[in-house]
């Protein structure tokens, strides 16, 4: 039995992430800008009347930006099929992360800017409850992952003079290092709309424990590859295959719960938020509401998160 | 629970935190021993400075109305706190009282709109 191969590997990461992106695709982004009713553009407050006019051709460009931006996507991955740089896929799945946030951040701002700021609402509403870390982040769990991190390292230290190649077992640890990124989430919020408050109290926080959920599978997806390279340094050559098939397995049952997590939330987001004024489509006399995931606090996170994975991927192939 | 806060209200903005907070206390929405959110949390969910919550959560502290513990944060005090003598409350209710007679309402109507009020607080559990 051999084990399976980083090319098996890449190539079945990237089938999924493919599907992944085809589907969100489809069935959420397409109509993304429609989703809160006729009386909103990506959550934007508009007139009457928007769709017979203008809308139609800021619908246009929001779908034709859609489809460069996979086209981008598919194109660079064929390439790198075609040239056979299996290696290059990693990087490939970085980038396109990096690339699909910036793209809808900026077109998120660029519409909001151009569309203009909604009228304040008159009264706003802040919940009257502590909002702890613990009720959103398991800390026995929390301190299971450093374990098992810090396990990991204790065995790749103990190599016996055995050549290491360091750089993957350091991406692994740097990716799943989540934590600052899940406080960041369970300390994010906003302003809350006077009218149905308590539905938009629930609304938020549905977002808030979804981006903490897919933070936590994703973490606990790098620390099984972390774990399983550490495990491979330390046993006989016969197991490996097997440990191997295990760990390989594992890290994609993972992962594609991940997937069905993230298209289940953002099931969950659409049917909790489809009545309520949709969140950043008021302002109030403090700030704009905003998306969790779109404050400042975690976009400069997120930069600087995925900036070194990038550069150690691209370092990685090019070395 | 939620503290609403009108942005046309020309209350400086820690007062309003200050009234909303003894108003969902009056209601018995915040009850002795319920813990009040972190100034920090506050002042990020509204996007206002640390200050102007602490300094709510200040005056409330000044007024009896909340205690500060260690480790527990702000922490809601005895509703009565006691230390307000009847006579002290009296001159504000003189003066809100002048400025709705000065606004031409009569006596029935300031009796309604005082009964109204009341029984909002009433209705929202526990004031007695």
């Amino acid at each position: 039995m051999t084990a399976p191969t980083e090319f098996g590997i890449a190539l079945f990461s990237t089938i999924m992430i493919v599907s992944g992106f085809a589907f969100n695709l489809v069935k959420f982004e397409w109509n993304r800008p429609l989703c809160n009713g006729q009386g909103f553009y990506l959550g934007i407050e508009v007139p009457a009347g928007f769709y017979d006019g203008p809308g139609k051709s800021w619908l246009k460009s929001y779908r034709a930006t859609l489809i460069a931006l996979h086209l981008v996507l598919a194109v660079t991955l064929a390439v790198l099929m075609a040239l056979k740089l299996w290696n290059w896929t990693p990087a490939w799945a970085g980038g396109s992360a990096l690339l699909y946030v910036i793209t809808l951040v900026t077109l998120h701002a660029w519409t909001r800017h151009k569309l203009g700021t909604n009228l304040p609402v008159r009264a706003v509403a802040i919940a009257m409850e502590s909002r702890r870390l613990s009720d959103y982040i398991y800390w026995p769990l929390e301190a299971l992952s450093a374990s098992i991190i810090a396990l990991s390292w204790g065995l790749l230290l103990h190599h016996d003079g055995m050549h290491i190649d360091w750089l993957p077992p350091l991406q692994m640890t740097w990716m799943a290092l989540v934590l600052p990124a899940k406080i960041l989430l369970a300390r994010s919020g906003s302003p809350l709309p006077a009218e149905r408050t308590e539905e938009h109290f629930k609304y938020q926080d549905a977002m808030r424990r979804n981006g903490i959920s897919y933070l936590n599978i994703w973490s606990w997806g790098c620390l099984v590859l972390l774990f399983g390279v550490a495990l491979g340094r330390n046993c006989s050559p016969a197991v490996l295959p097997w440990l191997g098939w295990l760990v390989g397995g594992v890290f994609l049952a993972v992962f594609a719960y991940m997937m069905i997590v993230i298209f289940s939330g953002i099931r969950l987001a659409a049917t909790l938020g489809r009545d309520l004024r949709p969140t950043g489509s008021f302002a109030t006399p403090f700030r704009r509401a905003a998306l969790p995931k779109m404050r400042r606090s975690y976009l400069i996170w997120f930069a600087v998160w995925i900036v070194p994975i990038l550069a150690s991927s691209v370092y990685a192939v090019i070395r | 629970m939620f503290l609403t806060l009108q942005t046309n209200d020309k209350r400086p903005l820690y007062q309003q935190i200050t009234d909303g907070i003894k108003s969902l206390i009056a209601g018995g929405e915040l009850r002795e021993g319920a813990s009040l959110p972190s100034v920090r949390q506050v002042a990020g969910d509204l996007g206002v400075n640390l200050n102007t919550v602490a300094v709510a959560y200040r005056q409330l502290q000044d007024e009896g109305f909340v205690t500060v513990r260690h480790g527990a944060g702000a922490v809601i005090a005895a509703r009565n706190p006691g230390r307000i003598d009847q006579a002290e409350l009296l001159p504000p209710l003189r003066t809100v009282l002048t400025q709705f007679i000065l606004a031409g309402l009569t006596t029935h109507e300031i009796e309604v709109a005082v009964r109204q009020q009341l029984s909002l607080l009433q209705q929202k559990g526990g004031a007695q």
